[in-house]
């Protein structure tokens, strides 16, 4: 069974839908991206996965329990989006707390506390009041509040929106290392880059309804581009191919087109050879989720416009 | 969570500040007794002669003057300390990692309750008791009924707490302030009328008034009753060369205890607060976080 799983969740605030009918499911050990522009209703949907918000239809699961239940709880971390943390505190301090709170004793939380600092990147500013911390250093600390009691699911709304790219290398190999570790990581996300580098899978959402989901690789696949670079094109065979892609171009010896599927480039490749052509280099445009995103986003307000 | 939320009071000097301040009142309040009672007769026995009798009942008088005015900062610091428990907790976003912990609304709201409840139960101990030793060293009176009027001392400010709390799981913190300290007045005032009200002996209208205001909030009341706890052990007269006749209640006019709510209103008043609690707890387990 999925470790999250998402049925049909919909929220109203008011007039204003945040999220409509939204289905979803994760698997254990994966780590999904979602996407979407600002205003999606990304942060909404954590939010309900973790019990913070109700729905105002549909249901959720998240690690076999309705998300709030206290057991369900237990294998859940999460780092919010516009977070604080109690300032009064010191870092250590607060971790300690929060890892007392995750059901750790004394000085089982002590120790995890220490060491989700040093993973965080905070090695010895846990003696510092939190409220002096820098926004890097609060987000670091966050997350190291997210993980400080080794969750099994893990949320991460936004969580390098406040870091250097040093910092947001970091967290990159924090969540690969969770994933060695067989955790499930949620990301919320508009930095494509980072999501590339580090999702299984993902799903795009847009005024608040998922547009696209699958393994990262299979979105990359959908319609794509071809650029061909051939000799001895005949006149004829290009009259031909004019007609059945019209988006063709012919540079020199380098013809580009767009095609519905991957599958088409070995019919296009077999129909040249026939025709006579010497092909030297085939290069499927691979789509960056950035073309993805951008498409479908636009899509979607097409729609609605 | 409760130990969580009384270190956060502490770290945040609120203790301090209220300790200060507190300091302050009683260094005043301690310097005004000794004034006044300065050329009073050091003999506080009712039963000797009209001279202490009424040496008694000023001293009773001053520490109830000293109680009235203690209760407006309690209560101050009750409404204040619980004002954004939640709703101020949201605005600044620190609510969000604490809710998410294996820890239920309930016991999340139950522990920030448990964390003011003790520090309030502190202080107000600390602050009566100190009013008490003040009047003790400075007129050799021991308040009758120390004890139970230190218990009602106490309940007053949880009253305070509880509405507050309730308040702050749907109100903003601004909002929750305002509403939680016009209630508080209108509960003063309106004890404030009734006693007036049995003074004159106008029974019915005046004295309605302080009961439904007690029904809205009784803060009041509780100070009424724990007047009513102190002055009324004092004999009326002593039997001797003085009349019986002497009602010290009569003495305190409005600060006093004519109109006094019964052992059903400090029923009410336990049961107002378990009700306003478990309210908290089902609003802020249905909200939105
Ligand atoms: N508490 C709320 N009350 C009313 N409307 C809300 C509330 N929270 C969110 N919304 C609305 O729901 C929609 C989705 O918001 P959400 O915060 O989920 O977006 P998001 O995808 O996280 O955006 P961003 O990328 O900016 O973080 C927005 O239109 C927002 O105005
Ligand atoms: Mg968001």
């Amino acid at each position: 069974m999925a470790i999250i799983e998402a049925r049909s969740l919909t929220k109203v605030y008011g007039r204003q839908v945040a999220c409509r009918e939204i289905c979803l499911s994760v698997e254990e050990g994966q780590v999904f991206g979602l996407l979407g522009p600002n205003g999606a209703g990304k942060s909404t949907l954590v939010k309900m996965l973790v019990g913070l918000v109700y729905p105002t239809a549909g249901e959720a699961r998240v690690a076999g329990y309705p998300p709030g239940d206290i057991r369900g709880r237990r294998q859940v971390g999460f780092l919010p989006e516009n977070f604080r943390l109690h300032g009064w505190m010191k870092g250590a301090e607060l971790l300690t707390f929060h890892a007392r709170l995750a059901s750790l004793d004394g000085r089982a939380a002590r120790q995890r506390a220490a060491g989700v600092l040093d993973l965080v990147g905070l090695t010895g500013e846990g003696q510092k009041l939190v409220a002096n911390y820098s926004k890097g250093m609060q987000q670091r600390l966050g997350l190291a509040a997210a993980l400080v009691g080794d969750p099994r699911v893990v949320f991460l709304d936004e969580p390098t929106s406040a870091l250097d790219p040093l910092g947001r290398r970091q967290v990159r190999e924090i969540l690969l290392a969770l994933k060695e570790a067989g955790k499930t990581v949620f990301l919320n996300s508009h930095l494509l880059s980072e999501v590339e580098q580090v999702c299984d899978r993902v799903a795009i959402i847009n005024r608040g309804t998922v547009v696209a989901s699958g393994r990262l690789a299979e979105l990359q696949d959908g319609p794509a581009t071809v650029t061909i670079r051939l000799g001895g094109l005949t006149e004829e065979l290009a009259a031909e191919l004019r007609r059945r892609y019209p988006s063709l171009q012919l540079e020199g010896d380098r013809l580009t087109l767009a095609l519905g599927d991957r599958e088409e480039i070995a019919t296009l490749v077999a129909r040249l050879v026939a025709g006579g052509c010497r092909i030297y280099e085939v290069v499927p445009g691979r789509n960056s989720l950035e073309d993805i995103f951008v498409h479908l986003v636009r899509e979607g307000e097409q729609a609605c416009g | 969570m409760a130990l969580f939320t009384f270190r956060e009071a502490w770290r945040k000097k609120v203790a301090l500040i209220a300790g200060v301040l507190t300091l302050a009142f009683l260094i005043l309040y301690g310097t005004g007794l000794h004034f006044i009672t300065r050329d009073m007769v050091n003999t506080v026995n009712p039963a000797a002669n009209a001279t202490s009798y009424y040496a008694m009942m000023q001293a009773i008088t001053l520490f109830v003057m000293g109680i009235y005015l203690a209760s407006f900062l309690v209560a101050g610091l009750a409404i204040l300390a619980a004002v954004g428990s939640v709703a101020g907790e949201i605005e600044n976003g620190t609510l969000y990692t604490l809710a998410v912990r294996p820890l239920t609304r309930r016991d999340l709201l139950l522990g920030k309750f448990l964390g003011l409840a003790a520090m309030l139960v502190i202080y107000a101990a600390l602050f009566f008791l100190a009013l008490a030793g003040l009047v003790y060293w400075q007129t050799g009176l021991i308040i009758p009924g120390l004890v139970p009027a230190l218990g009602l001392f106490i309940l007053e400010p949880l009253v305070l707490l509880a509405v507050t709390m309730l308040g702050t799981t749907r109100l903003s913190t601004l909002g929750n302030g305002v509403l939680a300290f016009a209630l508080y007045a209108i509960a003063v005032v309106g004890g404030m009328m009734e006693q007036i009200g049995a003074m004159m002996e106008s029974t019915t209208a005046t004295i309605y008034t302080g009961v439904i205001t007690s029904l809205l909030l009784p803060a009041d009341a509780v100070y009424r009753r724990l007047v009513a706890t102190v002055v009324d052990l004092m004999p009326a007269g002593n039997g001797q060369d003085l009349p019986r006749f002497v009602n010290p209640q009569m003495t305190l006019g409005p600060f006093g205890s004519q109109s006094t709510p019964s052992d059903l209103m400090l029923f009410y008043t336990v049961a107002y607060i378990v009700v306003l609690l478990a309210l908290a707890v089902y609003s802020f387990k249905r909200r939105d976080i």
